[in-house]
């Protein structure tokens, strides 16, 4: 597999604050890598940094191969960016809007023509594509943002943020096109805080927080940094307190609540976590109802590693 | 990748009601309200009857033609003159006391005028005596040719008087204090148009904010294609460039052919003039897109200011012009808007164009200097934030 994006050590202060330090990351051919931090985690400085758009303190970024630059033209042309705004013309139509950020990659109009046609498909927008943005709603409006960022077909793809505040149509719409976009060959830098988005479409996830990297690696890689192995939630109508006592002493449990009749139990890593509640339930005559077991999120892992919520 | 640029950048912004709102529409809007707020001045203040004298001698007594007719434009409400008869002796001593504008008297059975300085009142005297000698003449064809019983009914005062205000609505004021009204309501005018260059300076600035990334979002997107700012940058600026431009002249031509705004008759200068204004106000708008951070409401304001200011001092709200110019010339000759509207001043009123060439010379240094600190902006890559 080639690398088409490295970063090394790259350091970026405004002004006084450090919003990226010291990163250092590859990004590998046809992967979406995914970009987790909270808010103001310097996802979108990185990135930004990446496109040349912003001077940065230290560091060296090269793709393809190549020490990118403002003028660097021939990189620029198979780069293909979504912002976290929505960035188009209210005066153009949604055809209109896509042919013009289209057109500063792609001379050729009949070239132009069809690949306006197959980014307007790939949203979904065939049948918006004379309206105005102002008559789109906003999940039709970061779809339109996203055609606009990528119908000249890139080979490297950056996202940031895509579907902030989208309905879950659009957001299926919005997933579904990227991993064919991947699936068309291309490489993706996917930003977001939202785990489930990560866990559904990222290859590999890069989890900042402060202007570092704190984890990195496949989901199954990170969740394997978990201390907790799952969490289970019991639907139970009658507890004493003694017997919630009881349970935080059973093998590998780590955390007991119970409350308005759910059980909830975190277990660290171990054999047979389930069963031995199951008997303890049973040999204390204890009734319960459903019972479900979770494994740990990407939330956990980061909520582990920095003692904090990934979202608020 | 120019014209593709250009496209479309004339395209959103033709479709950009607001901004050509202000640019197309309001300055034809405040040069029709100019208009009829000044042609009630015009009737106002313009004929108000003033003094004269007739000599009343023999020869007088004899021109029955011109008795009649002059006798018609000194009576009544519309009446352009008030006339005292005296004798010639009276007359020269009024007139010398400046207490007439002029006299009129006749010898050799015609009616000479003798006045004491040239004004606009001793246009519309002499051209109210010649229209009553070619009307004498027509009266007196008419009656050795018995064509009808009476004369005297050809005789159409409404006509004369018609004609003398025309006549000095079109009079060729030669020195400056000729028609202080004519003089005044020209300048709002032009200032006016000086105005609707001004707007050009909003246009340019929406036209780069587009282009810059730490402007806009829009400008991200083109930071991180393929093609050179300054293409962009160049297709934008050209794209607001003509629309102003088109806006401009045809307000000079709305002025000129609808409204009858005097501009004299070098039209190439007179486009150049707005050429120019147009300009200065297009590389102000693109100074101001890249020395502000961010596309906020204080652009606006400054151009705002910067007009308003220059409308003020060149005359604008009031004949003050000259005062102005007195009292504080420098600022109509850094003014964008005072340079526009002294050269139209200049081509109008002088034979001469060194004070035009000094106003046209003074908008193309304006555009230099601003295009030359853009430029450092311009050229900047990498941004410190955006
Ligand atoms: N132009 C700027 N000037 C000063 N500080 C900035 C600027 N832009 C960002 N920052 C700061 O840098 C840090 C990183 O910001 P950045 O926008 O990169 O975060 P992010 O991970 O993209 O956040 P979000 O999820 O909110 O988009 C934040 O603390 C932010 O306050
Ligand atoms: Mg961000």
């Amino acid at each position: 597999m080639k690398t088409i994006i490295e970063v090394k050590n790259l350091v970026k202060n405004y002004k006084s604050k450090r919003a990226v330090d010291g990163l250092s990351f590859d990004v590998m051919e046809g992967e979406i890598l995914g970009l987790l931090g909270p808010n103001g985690s310097g996802k979108t400085t990185t990135m930004n940094c990446i496109l040349a758009l912003l001077k940065f303190d230290e560091g060296k970024i090269k793709i393809f191969g190549k020490e990118m630059a403002p003028d660097a033209y021939d990189i620029k042309s198979k780069i293909g960016v979504v912002f976290q705004d929505v960035a188009v013309f209210d005066e153009l139509t949604v055809q209109g809007n896509i042919d013009y950020f289209c057109g500063l990659y792609i001379q050729d109009k009949n070239t132009r023509a069809e690949y306006v046609e197959d980014a307007l498909k790939l949203v979904g927008l065939e049948e918006n594509k004379t309206q105005y943005p102002k008559q789109l709603s906003g999940g039709l409006l970061r779809r339109l943002n996203i055609a606009c960022g990528i119908a000249h077909k890139p080979k490297l793809i950056f996202l940031d943020e895509p579907t902030v505040a989208v309905d879950p149509q659009s957001r299926n719409n919005i997933l579904e096109g990227i991993k064919k976009l991947r699936d068309d060959g291309a490489t993706i830098i996917y930003t977001t805080h939202y785990m489930e988005e990560v866990e559904i479409l990222c290859d590999r996830v890069i989890i900042l927080d402060k202007g570092k990297i704190i984890a990195s690696g496949t989901n199954d890689e990170l969740k394997s940094l978990a201390k907790i192995e799952e969490k289970v939630t019991v639907e139970i109508p009658e507890m004493n307190p003694k017997q919630i006592g009881a349970l935080e002493q059973i093998k590998n449990v780590s955390a007991v609540s119970y409350e308005n009749g759910v059980l909830k139990l975190v277990y660290n890593r171990g054999k047979n976590n389930l069963a031995d509640m199951i008997k303890y339930l049973d040999d204390n005559k204890i009734q319960y109802n459903k019972i479900f077991a979770e494994r740990p999120t990407l939330n956990d892992v980061f909520l582990e590693l920095t003692g904090k919520e990934l979202r608020d | 990748m120019f014209w593709h640029s250009f496209k479309y950048a004339f395209s959103t912004l033709i479709k950009n009601r607001a901004l050509m709102f202000w640019t197309l529409i309001f300055p034809f809007a405040l040069a029709l309200m100019f208009n009829l707020a000044f042609m009630r001045l015009h009737d106002y203040d313009v004929f108000e009857p003033f003094e004269v004298a007739v000599v009343n001698d023999a020869g007088y007594d004899k021109a029955e033609i011109f008795k009649e007719a002059f006798k018609a434009l000194s009576e009544g409400d519309e009446r352009l003159f008030n006339t005292q008869y005296v004798s010639k002796e009276r007359a020269s001593e009024l007139l010398e006391n400046e207490e007439i504008e002029g006299f009129v008297y006749i010898a050799d059975d015609e009616p000479h005028i003798q006045v004491k300085k040239n004004g606009s009142n001793q246009t519309v005297l002499a051209t109210a005596v010649e229209q009553i000698m070619q009307s004498s003449q027509i009266i007196e064809d008419i009656a050795t040719q018995k064509l009808s019983e009476s004369p005297m009914a050809y005789l159409n005062a409404e006509q004369i008087y018609q004609n003398a205000v025309a006549t000095v609505a079109e009079a060729e004021p030669n020195v400056k204090d000729d028609s202080r009204v004519m003089n005044m309501v020209v300048i709002e005018f032009y200032t006016l148009i000086a105005m609707s260059c001004m707007q050009g300076a909003m246009l340019s600035s929406e036209m780069i904010d587009r282009a810059l990334p730490k402007n806009s979002h829009r400008g991200k997107r083109i930071a991180v294609a393929p093609t050179r700012k300054s293409v962009v940058v160049a297709s934008n600026l050209l794209a607001s460039y003509s629309i102003l431009l088109v806006g401009v002249l045809a307000l000079i031509a709305f002025m000129r052919f609808v409204l009858g705004v005097e501009f004299g008759a070098n039209l190439g200068l007179i486009c150049a003039h707005a050429a120019a204004g147009s300009l200065a106000a297009t590389m102000l708008g693109m100074f101001l897109s890249i020395a502000l951070k961010t596309n906020s409401g204080a652009k606006n304001i400054i151009v705002i200011i910067i007009t308003m200011v220059g409308c003020l001092f060149a005359g604008m709200f009031g004949g003050q012009k000259g005062w102005f110019d007195s009292m504080m010339p420098f600022i109509n000759k850094i003014s964008p808007v005072g340079l526009i509207t002294d050269g139209y001043y200049a081509l109008y009123y002088y034979e001469d164009l060194g004070r035009y060439w000094m106003n046209l010379g003074g908008l193309l240094i304006i555009s230099a200097v601003f295009l030359i600190l853009s430029i450092r902006g311009l050229r900047r890559q990498r941004y410190d934030s955006i």
